[in-house]
């Protein structure tokens, strides 16, 4: 705890916004820099979609005008972050941040650590908004009530199926891209329900996903019960509607990893815990900035990388 | 220097989960009475709830045989896991009743209760509002009605009072009752800490294995019973007490109990996540009515804020008396922000519902001898069974001696309390005092939310109960109940659970069998586990 260790800039989060950041600050010089991660390997959310034969591949590469599976592209910026000379702590997590001291608090195998810099990128990404949190979903708490990544983490590291009849709720690309997963790799045809009137993935999206799912689609639902003991057996709307599944997957609505920042007193807005911005994205104490899917709303991978380097321009403006 | 969480007694007494081949290791898997030994049990506890449990714990203090049985898969996972986890002062209780009586007597026992057991209390105390002019007259009843169960310290408190002590108290606040003695507790320790005393001192405990009925011996005096469980087994008794919660009735009805009747009162939380903590400083309760305490809000010991509960009234056995409705959700709302001014702002992180049992003799129904010689029911501990739970335990001991001829001996070698390493790490930070021999696993989170690390999962692995559903684990460590739900850790959980017990990944449940995290049914395809 005493002897702290001080860095230029530090990095939250190794997916591929605080890569893009490690890569922008590289490029202009500015170091050293420490990027820390809480898993670990570095390549966030993206990582966790691994290349399989018969997989679906779910990730846009803009640049190569290409939709690949998440690992290959979290790999080619892990190769492009390595030639940062970037410090990277694995397994470690930023617990604690002190906004106006610029100091973080880490955990990690070698136990409590301060570190002191003289700017911070939050890239924290995000993750999908919990049943409860919906406030239209009640009912049961049983087990296989789970998430997008869940999905990916049962399937793609272990060939399990988190549900052999899905009901997947929610509907924009990563519901679709679930649903895809699931069926790819032997599920039934899976439920998709919402309470939107028509699904929130685009027409281009839906089409692209035709070739493994054809989601039996019901919208406009109002509020809706799990029943079930043990394992979910369906879902009943209060108008009266039933849909049958062994496992409901919640997917989308992703709510941004920004509590590190409410909980150190900066400017978050509630209950959507998005950032307050300033130019540059900067947050509301001078020398914090954020990018990636921390910054709110869903946002492509790449987009996220470049959104990382784009913001550390303003980073080194700033110092 | 002490390692928190990693509490391993000389365990005398058996633990078994009734589950099938491969769903926990060989060596804890119930198979047959004969594991139990052939001697008849002196007593046989049914229903591991925190009464039982808190009976177990009592009882084992003396050199007795006892069986501790539950239908669920964990100690405390029925009624008792899902409450307001409030220990009361009984302030409110009704003068002169066995509740009243018990809760005083708890109030007074509880500090030195939770530091001998490390059983997490925070006497935060808490401040009844009164929001309209018809509740700020009914104070000065409720402030006698306190003194009444000698609770002297509690006193009404004035609306400037309250917004000094409250700045997000609602505006609408009149007057207030300032109960100093309220504490918050740790719902779920309470349940395991007793139990792995029990089990430390010899209680055996049989889980997953539900009582299907009794067959009472005839024989006169002090005859020789036996329950049967669901799957039919037999278990020999001389004693039997039934505290199955809300289901004593049909055990009751198995060997001709008395009238009462019971049915479950469902009630409804909304928890709110870490950054809605600061909102209040104490627990602000509602004033109650006739039937229910009402919509409180409260901070919880693990430092979220909660509101509920609602009190609704269903049939005995009705499937969802634990299920959450959206009206429910949105009348605590509601009843929350009656009391606490932008509680509606708030991010919720999860709801969940209890079921109390509520009975028509009243709270606290006690029968000895209850049908046959030697059978005892407890029943309808309705509202503050987590507080009462040693109280009630005492009183049913002395109860026992009196209408059962129940003979005691000091267990000269029982423990009565829990060390210091057997405090939950998220209580007492296993890596914030890195003792020079750490492990570098209680550095590594493996729950980012609420900052569990591998380590702490591993020691409550090995911890007295072996805990072995997800849920059990999350009770004892937090995994899984931070603001995420789950959603990053589940999987690396699971693969860690499986790594250290050996539990194919695909066999773990949520809640035991039938509650498999993965659809069930499914063989791992071996290249999948080496990549
Ligand atoms: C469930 C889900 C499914 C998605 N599916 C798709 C898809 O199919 N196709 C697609 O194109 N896009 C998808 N996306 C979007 C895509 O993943 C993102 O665009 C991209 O990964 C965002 O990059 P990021 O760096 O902002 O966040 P992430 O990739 O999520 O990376 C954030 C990293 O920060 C780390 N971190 C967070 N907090 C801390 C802390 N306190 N200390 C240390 N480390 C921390 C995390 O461990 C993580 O590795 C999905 C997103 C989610 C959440
Ligand atoms: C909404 C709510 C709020 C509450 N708030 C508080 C509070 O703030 N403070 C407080 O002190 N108390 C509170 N309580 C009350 C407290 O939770 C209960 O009094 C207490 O949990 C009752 O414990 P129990 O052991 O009697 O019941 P349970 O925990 O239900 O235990 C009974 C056990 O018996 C088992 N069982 C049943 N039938 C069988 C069978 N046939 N075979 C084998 N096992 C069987 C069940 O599986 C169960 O585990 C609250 C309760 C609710 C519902």
């Amino acid at each position: 705890m005493n002897n702290e260790v001080h860095f230029k800039v530090a990095i939250i989060g190794g997916g591929p916004a605080g890569i893009g950041a490690a890569v922008g600050l590289a490029k202009r010089g500015v170091g050293p820099v420490i990027l820390i991660e809480r898993r670990g390997e570095v390549g966030g959310t993206p990582m966790g979609y691994r290349k399989k034969p018969g997989g679906v591949p779910t990730f846009v590469e803009w640049t190569r005008g290409r939709v690949v599976f998440g690992e290959e592209l979290a790999g080619r910026l892990t190769k492009r972050l390595a030639q940062t000379g970037t410090t990277i702590r694995l397994s470690t997590q930023v617990t604690k941040i002190y906004p106006a001291e610029k100091r973080l608090t880490l955990l990690g195998p070698e136990g409590l650590e301060d570190i002191l810099v003289d700017a911070v990128v939050l890239a924290a990404g995000a993750r999908e908004q919990t049943p409860a949190e919906k406030g239209w979903l009640a009912g049961a708490r049983t087990a296989r009530v789970g998430f997008t990544r869940h999905v990916t983490g049962w399937l793609d590291r272990h060939g399990l199926l988190p549900a052999r009849k899905p009901i997947v709720v929610g509907s924009d690309l990563i519901a679709y891209s679930a649903a895809a997963k699931l069926c790819a790799l032997g599920s039934d045809e899976p439920v998709m329900i919402d309470q939107r009137r028509s699904p929130e993935a685009s027409f281009f999206e839906r089409l692209f996903f035709r070739r493994w799912t054809r989601p039996d689609w019901s919208g406009g639902v109002s509020t809706v019960e799990i029943k079930g003991h043990g394992s979910p057996t369906h879902l009943e709307s209060s108008n009266g509607r039933e849909w049958q599944g062994d496992g409901v997957i919640i997917c989308g609505q992703l709510v941004p990893n920004t509590e590190l920042a409410l909980m150190a007193g900066m400017a978050v807005d509630l209950p959507s815990r998005q950032l307050q911005l300033a130019r540059g994205q900067t947050l509301s104490q001078p020398g914090w900035f954020a990018a990636g899917n921390v910054l709110g709303g869903f946002h492509g991978a790449q987009w996220c990388y470049f959104n990382g380097c784009s913001v550390a321009r303003s980073v080194a403006r700033f110092l | 220097m002490t390692q928190f969480g990693t509490w391993q007694p000389k365990i005398r007494g058996r633990l078994y989960y009734n589950w099938p081949r491969g769903t926990c290791e060989e060596a804890l898997r119930f198979t047959g009475s004969e594991q139990l030994g052939l001697e008849p049990y002196d007593l046989v506890i049914i229903g591991a709830g925190v009464v039982g449990c808190g009976l177990a714990y009592q009882l084992s203090q003396y050199e007795l045989r006892v069986l501790l049985v539950d239908r669920l898969h964990d100690v405390g996972e029925g009624t008792s896991k899902a409450n307001s986890a409030i220990i009361h002062t009984g302030y409110d209780a009704k003068p002169g009743t066995l509740e009243s009586e018990l809760l005083q007597e708890a109030r007074a026992a509880w500090p030195d209760l939770a530091a001998r057991l490390k059983i997490p209390v925070d006497p935060i105390g808490g401040i009844m509002l009164a929001v309209t002019d018809e509740q700020e007259r009914q104070l000065v009843a409720a402030e006698k009605n306190a003194h009444a169960n000698h609770a002297t310290d509690v006193r009404i408190l004035s609306a400037a009072e309250i917004r000094e002590r409250e700045p997000n108290a609602s505006p609408d606040v009149r007057g207030g009752l300032l109960v100093p003695g309220e504490s918050l507790g740790d719902p779920f320790m309470a349940s395991i800490a007793y139990a792995e005393v029990a089990l430390a001192n010899g209680v055996d405990i049989l889980l997953g294995t539900g009582i299907a009925g009794v067959e009472l011996g005839q024989a006169p005096g002090a005859p020789l019973h036996h329950l049967v469980t669901d799957d039919g087994h037999r278990l020999p008794a001389r004693r039997i007490i039934n505290a199955a919660g809300l289901g004593s009735r049909r055990l009751a009805d198995g060997y001709g109990g008395g009238a009462f009747d019971i049915n479950p009162r469902r009630g409804q939380f909304v928890l709110f996540d870490k950054c809605a903590r600061s909102l209040v400083r104490h627990m602000l309760l509602p004033m109650p009515s006739a039937h229910t305490k009402g919509v409180l809000v409260s901070p919880t010991i693990f430092g979220n804020l909660l509101a509920g509960p609602t009190a609704e009234d269903l049939p005995l056995g009705d499937p969802e008396a634990t299920h959450t409705t959206v009206e429910g959700i949105r009348r605590v709302m509601e009843g929350g922000s009656r009391l606490v001014d932008g509680l509606a702002q708030q991010p919720v992180i999860a709801t969940y519902a209890g079921a109390r049992c509520s009975c028509n003799q009243g709270s606290y129904v006690i029968r000895y001898n209850d049908g046959a010689p030697g059978v005892v029911t407890v029943t309808g501990v309705r509202s503050t069974g987590l507080t009462t739970s040693n109280s009630l335990a005492r009183h049913l001991v002395d109860g026992m001696q009196k209408e059962l001829g129940l003979e005691l001996s000091s267990d000269t070698v029982a423990l009565d309390a829990r060390p210091e390493s057997a405090w939950p790490g998220w209580w007492r930070r296993p890596f914030e005092d890195r003792p020079p021999d750490a492990r570098a696993d209680h550095g590594c989170a493996v729950c980012f939310c609420e900052v569990i690390s591998e380590g702490e999962i591993r020691d409550a692995l090995d911890s007295p109960i072996r805990p072995r559903t997800m849920d059990a684990l999350k009770r004892r460590t937090r995994a899984l109940m931070g603001r995420c739900q789950g959603f990053d850790c589940q999987v690396p959980l699971a693969e860690l659970v499986s790594g250290h017990t050996g539990i194919g990944i695909e066999q773990l449940t949520n809640n035991g069998p039938g509650s498999e995290l993965v659809a069930p049914g499914q063989a791992v395809r071996p290249e999948e586990v080496s990549a």
